[in-house]
C-alpha cells in the first residue's frame, strides 16, 4: 500500500469528508491510520466552513464592501475579506445587487460612511409601529390611530403575575392560550420581604407548573427585562406586551413592546389577543460623539428634560443618528426603557449591525427585522447633539426635571443605589467599579449595588468588580429591583437623600414622601459615593 | 334615557341599565395637578394587597395621608395633565375606583393608566380647559352621553366621547366581563 501524497489526501478529504470513507475508499484502511497519515501531513480533520461559498458570494454581489456584508453575517470587516480570498472572490462586482433598494437613513450625517443602511422592499409610508400591528393583526396596512387586535409574541409578568392570576380565574378559562408565550421572572419583592408576598409567589410557582409554563424564573434569576433579553425570549420585528412599565426595553433589540395592566394580562392569556392603538411616531436623530464621562443614561435624561414627561405620550418614539448607532445593545436598553419616563408607547432603535452583531453572539433564534419606510410620516422629529453633554442629574420629584451635574454639585447625598433594569447591567458595574477601584465609599453614606441578573452578578464576581465594591465599602444585594420601587432593601427615611441610577424620582418613591431621590448614571452615582455629595465624575 | 332597540334581549337591558346609570354623574370636586403619578396614587410598599376594598384605604395616599379619609363616595377628581403616569401598576385604578371616586377628568391621562382605568370601568373624562376653569369643592355635572360638562356656576364644557370599541367594553362592564362575553359567544 502506497501511502498517498499531501495534494491526494486533501483531494480525498473533499470528496469523502471523514477519515473512515477516506479508509473504505482506499479499500478498507482502518480509521485511525488515515488520521495518522493526516497528522503527519499537517491536515487538519475536515469541517464544513462556516460559512458557504454561495453564501459570502451572495452577500459580496450584494455590498460589494467588506464592511457591510461582514455586518450582515455578525463579523469584520477584515473577517470577511479573509472569506472572499478562501473563496477567491477579489474582483468587485459591477452591479450591485440591491443597489436600487438601497438607501441611507434621511437626515443622518456620516450614515453612508458608517455603514447604517436599511434595505427594504417595497415602501408604503408606513412606520415601524404601523408596519408590526398590520402584521399582527394580520392586515395589510395600519392606520393611525386604529384600535386592532393583535396577538403578541411575548407576554411578560413579573410578581404581580399573582394578580393576573386571580383575573385570569375569573375568566373561568381553564387553560392559557400558549404556554410558550408566557415568561414569569419573579424580581420586584424576591425573596418574599412579607408573607402576602410569599403566598403570591407561591400561587405562582403552582400555577406555572398546573399550565405547563416553562419559562418562569424564580427569585434566582434577576430583573424580568434583562432575563428577557438574556434568555432571547424577544428578538427583533417580534411585539411584546409586559404587566411593567419598563417592558418598552425590548426596544434596544428592534422589537416593539409596551407594558399593559394586570386585567389586560389575564385577557391576553386567555385569548392571545389584546387591543392596540396604531400610535403616531416621534423620530429623535441623536448626533455627535457622547463625551468621556458622559452615557446613554445621560442623554435620555437630557432628552426627557428637553421633551418633558409628557413629550411622547401614547407615542412610538424611534432613535437615529450617529450617536445611536454607536452605542451597545445595553446603552440602548437604557434609552428604550426610560424613554417610558416621557410617556412613551414604545421605543425602538431599528436594527442594524450592532444588534447583528449581538445576536450572532447570543442564542438567538430567527427573526426577521423590521424598518419605518424612508417615507413614512412622523409626527414630529428631534435633533439633539450630544458632543458637549455634560452628566445629567433628574431632580425630585419629576423625571423631567433634569440639570447638569455641575448645578446639583455638593448636594449632600444619604444612600446611592446601583442597579435596576435602567442600569444594572455589566458596562453599568464596571463604570463603577473602575471609578470606586482603591476607593472607600464615603462613611456617612449608605452603597447599594445590584447587578441586575443572575448573570450579570457571575460575570461581575469574575472580572472582580464584586470584590471592589466590596473593599469600598458598598453593600452588595441580590440581583432584582430591589429599592427602585420602594419595596425593601434600603427604605428611605424622611428627610434623606438617594442618588440613584434607577428610573423613577417620584414623592415616596423609595420610602418616606419627605425623601428624595435624584437620578443619574453610575459614573455619577460611584462619584456621589466616594464624595458623599453629588459629584461630575468628568472633572 | 337609552332604550333597547325591540326585540332587545334580557342582557342588551341590563347593559343599557348600567349605561344609564353612568348616563350622568354628579359629584364634589377634589381638584390635583399635573403629573399625579402612580406612586403618589398607589405607594409601591402597598402592591402585595390584592382586595380591592383594602387598596382602597390607601389610595392617593402619597399626595395627602389623609386623602383616603377625605373622600366621599361620587367625588370626582379634577386633575391636570398626564394623570397616573409612571408605573403600570393597576391598583393606581382600582383603589380609586373603590375608594368612591366616580369619575376622573383631566387634561391627559398616561397610556397605562387610562387602559386601566377603562379596564376596571372607572369613567375618564379629558378635557383640555375644564381642570383650569373648576375649583376645589365644586360641584360638577357630568353627562357621557351628550359628552358635556357643566359646573355649579353654570359653565359648560365639551368633551369628546370614547371610541366605539372601548365603549363595548365600559357597556360589558370591563375587560373581564367582555371577554367572557366574546369567549361564549
Amino acid at each position: 500500500m502506497k501511502i498517498p501524497r499531501k495534494e491526494e489526501l486533501i483531494r480525498l478529504q473533499v470528496e469523502y469528508k471523514t477519515d473512515k470513507r477516506i479508509g473504505e475508499a482506499l479499500g478498507g484502511i482502518p480509521e485511525y491510520l488515515v488520521a495518522y497519515w493526516r497528522r503527519k501531513k499537517n491536515i487538519g480533520r475536515y469541517s464544513l466552513p462556516k460559512y458557504s461559498k454561495e453564501r459570502i458570494k451572495d452577500l459580496w454581489e450584494t455590498y460589494g464592501n467588506d464592511e457591510k456584508a461582514g455586518a450582515e453575517l455578525g463579523i469584520s470587516k477584515s473577517g470577511f475579506y479573509k472569506w472572499r480570498k478562501i473563496y477567491n472572490l477579489m474582483e468587485k462586482p459591477r452591479m450591485l445587487k440591491h443597489q436600487q433598494l438601497e438607501f441611507t437613513l434621511a437626515g443622518q450625517p456620516g450614515a453612508s460612511k458608517s455603514g447604517r443602511t436599511l434595505v427594504e422592499q417595497g415602501a408604503g409610508r408606513q412606520t415601524m409601529a404601523q408596519k408590526l400591528l398590520a402584521r399582527k393583526a394580520g392586515k395589510l396596512e395600519a392606520q393611525l390611530g386604529e384600535i386592532v387586535n393583535v396577538e403578541p409574541d411575548l407576554a411578560m409578568s413579573h410578581d404581580n403575575a399573582g394578580l393576573v392570576i386571580k383575573q385570569f380565574r375569573q375568566i373561568g378559562q381553564e387553560k392559557v392560550w400558549n404556554p410558550h408565550g408566557i415568561v414569569i421572572p419573579l424580581d420586584h419583592r424576591a425573596p418574599a420581604e412579607s408573607e402576602k408576598t410569599a403566598t403570591a409567589h407561591k400561587s405562582i410557582r403552582e400555577f406555572v407548573k398546573e399550565q405547563k409554563i416553562k419559562n418562569f424564573y424564580d427569585i434566582r434569576e434577576g430583573i424580568c427585562h434583562q432575563v428577557v433579553i438574556e434568555k432571547a425570549h424577544i428578538m427583533p420585528g417580534e411585539l411584546a406586551v409586559g404587566t411593567d412599565s419598563h417592558t418598552t426595553s425590548y426596544g434596544c433589540l428592534g422589537a416593539l413592546s409596551t407594558g399593559i395592566g394586570a386585567t389586560e394580562m389575564a385577557a391576553v392569556w386567555a385569548t392571545g389577543k389584546i387591543w392596540l392603538k396604531v400610535p403616531e411616531s416621534l423620530r429623535i436623530v441623536i448626533h455627535g460623539r457622547m463625551p468621556k464621562g458622559v452615557y446613554a443614561k445621560d442623554v435620555i435624561l437630557y432628552i426627557i428634560g428637553q421633551l418633558t414627561v409628557e413629550g411622547a405620550s401614547y407615542k412610538s418614539v424611534e432613535y437615529y443618528g450617529e450617536a445611536v448607532g454607536k452605542m451597545s445593545i445595553s446603552e440602548r436598553f437604557t434609552l428604550c426603557n426610560l424613554s417610558m419616563e416621557m410617556g412613551a408607547k414604545f421605543a425602538v432603535v431599528p436594527f442594524d449591525k450592532i444588534t447583528k452583531r449581538y445576536l450572532s453572539s447570543t442564542a438567538g433564534r430567527q427573526h426577521e427585522p423590521l424598518f419605518s419606510d424612508r417615507d413614512a410620516v412622523f409626527e414630529r422629529e428631534f435633533e439633539f447633539d450630544v458632543s458637549r453633554l455634560e452628566p445629567q442629574v433628574a431632580c425630585p420629584h419629576n423625571v423631567d426635571n433634569v440639570k447638569p451635574v455641575s448645578e446639583m454639585k455638593g448636594t449632600r447625598i444619604d444612600q446611592v443605589v446601583l442597579g435596576s433594569c435602567t442600569n444594572g447591567r455589566l458596562d453599568d458595574l464596571e463604570v463603577a467599579a473602575r471609578a470606586l477601584k482603591g476607593k472607600k465609599v464615603h462613611p456617612d453614606v449608605r452603597m447599594l449595588v445590584l447587578p441586575a441578573t443572575r448573570t450579570v452578578y457571575g460575570q461581575a464576581m469574575r472580572k472582580g468588580f464584586l470584590k471592589t465594591f466590596l473593599e469600598a465599602g458598598a453593600v452588595i444585594l441580590n440581583p432584582g429591583c430591589g429599592p427602585c420601587l420602594g419595596a425593601h432593601e434600603g427604605i428611605m427615611a424622611a428627610g434623606e437623600r438617594c442618588l440613584a441610577t434607577t428610573n423613577r424620582n417620584f414623592k415616596g418613591r423609595m420610602g418616606s414622601t419627605e425623601s428624595e431621590v435624584y437620578l443619574a448614571s453610575p459614573a455619577v452615582a460611584a462619584a456621589t459615593a466616594i464624595k458623599g455629595e453629588i459629584a461630575d465624575p468628568t472633572r | 334615557m337609552l332604550r333597547p332597540a325591540s326585540g332587545g334581549t334580557r342582557n342588551d337591558i341590563a347593559v343599557l341599565a348600567r349605561l344609564n346609570a353612568m348616563e350622568q354623574i354628579t359629584g364634589r370636586v377634589r381638584k390635583l395637578g399635573d403629573n399625579i403619578d402612580t406612586d403618589v396614587i398607589y405607594p409601591g410598599k402597598y402592591l402585595p394587597i390584592i382586595d380591592a376594598p383594602e387598596m382602597a384605604l390607601h389610595a392617593l395616599e402619597g399626595y395627602d395621608p389623609e386623602f383616603p379619609k377625605k373622600i366621599q363616595k361620587g367625588d370626582i377628581i379634577v386633575a391636570g395633565a398626564n394623570f397616573g403616569c409612571g408605573s403600570s401598576r393597576e391598583q393606581a385604578a382600582t383603589c380609586l375606583k373603590y375608594a368612591g371616586i366616580a369619575c376622573i377628568v383631566a387634561k391627559s391621562f398616561s397610556r397605562i393608566f387610562f387602559r386601566n382605568a377603562i379596564n376596571q370601568g372607572l369613567a375618564l373624562v379629558q378635557s383640555r380647559e375644564a381642570p383650569d376653569k373648576i375649583e376645589q369643592g365644586q360641584t360638577v355635572t357630568i353627562n357621557f352621553a351628550s359628552g358635556e360638562i357643566t359646573t355649579s356656576k353654570s359653565e359648560k364644557f365639551a368633551f369628546p366621547p370614547l371610541p366605539e370599541f372601548l365603549m363595548g367594553i365600559l357597556k360589558d362592564g370591563g375587560l373581564i366581563p367582555h371577554v367572557k362575553r366574546s369567549l361564549k359567544g
